[in-house]
């Protein structure tokens, strides 16, 4: 089969809605795994979505509790989001290669940016509180199954397309004067 | 910005419109309404000539700048 560039897309599409699904999963997971365990079933603590067993750390303190899970959460929401959006620009068919320096794809792509740094931010903070909970003592899960490794890789992620946003704002501003030139 | 763009008060003094004006420049009508309505952000010399000529004015007669 010959691979052109509306099969890529066509892939690319398939994938990301795929990962989509299972973020959102997930976050949903998390989600009614927190609520379950904290106003109905304390003992779900133990057996929490991903097979994380965060009861040393619901005995110890409720709030600190609350306050893990929320990163959690907020983390796997984030990268929900993220895939929202790649689905969305192929969805609105906004994707123009005739003509791609445009207002729409510059917005997506200060957005993608900024979701992709605070993926790297809230991954970073969760990593060092989950540091500092180990560090009084409380048994939790390893970092790897917190998915709150990589936080660097994010953060380096998010400068970079950051940084092409800028430059794709310019292209966007050049372009705007190129068709207004008489 | 600055700078207005007083092609329709030449075109109301020479009585041309602008399809007339269009075919005598060679320029489109979408362009040529940009620059009519103010909403060009910049013109060429070779654009500025050949309004200049069709309209038998002077750069100055088209353009204007205001504080």
């Amino acid at each position: 089969m010959e691979i052109n560039g509306d099969f890529k897309f066509k892939l690319l599409n398939v994938i990301s809605w795929i990962l989509f699904i299972g973020l959102a999963i997930e976050t949903g997971g998390y989600f009614t795994n927190a609520l379950v365990t904290l106003f109905f079933n304390s003992e779900w603590a133990s057996h929490f979505w991903g097979n994380l067993d965060l009861s040393g750390l619901y005995t110890f303190d409720l709030g600190l509790f609350i306050c893990f899970i929320t990163i959690l959460i907020l983390i796997s929401l984030c990268k929900t989001i993220m895939f929202y959006h790649i689905i969305s620009i192929f969805h609105k068919k906004k994707f123009d290669l005739e003509n791609p320096f445009n207002e729409t794809i510059k917005i997506y792509l200060f957005n993608f940016a900024y979701i992709v740094l605070e993926i790297g931010l809230f991954t970073y903070a969760g990593k060092v509180f989950a540091k500092w909970l180990m560090d009084q003592g409380i048994k939790l899960p390893p970092l790897e199954n917190l998915n709150f490794d990589g936080s660097d890789v994010w953060i380096f992620m998010g400068i970079t397309l950051l940084l092409f946003a800028k430059i794709f704002k310019k292209g966007v501003e050049l372009q705007n004067e190129n068709d207004f030139t008489v | 910005m600055a700078i207005i763009v007083n092609l329709d008060v030449m075109m109301a003094k020479r009585k041309i419109t602008l399809n007339e004006l269009s075919e005598k420049v060679g320029l489109t009508l979408a362009n040529l309404s940009i620059l009519k309505t103010g909403k060009a952000k910049a013109i060429r010399f070779s654009t500025l000539d050949s309004i200049c000529k069709a309209l038998d004015c002077q750069p100055a007669d088209l353009l204007e700048h205001v504080k």
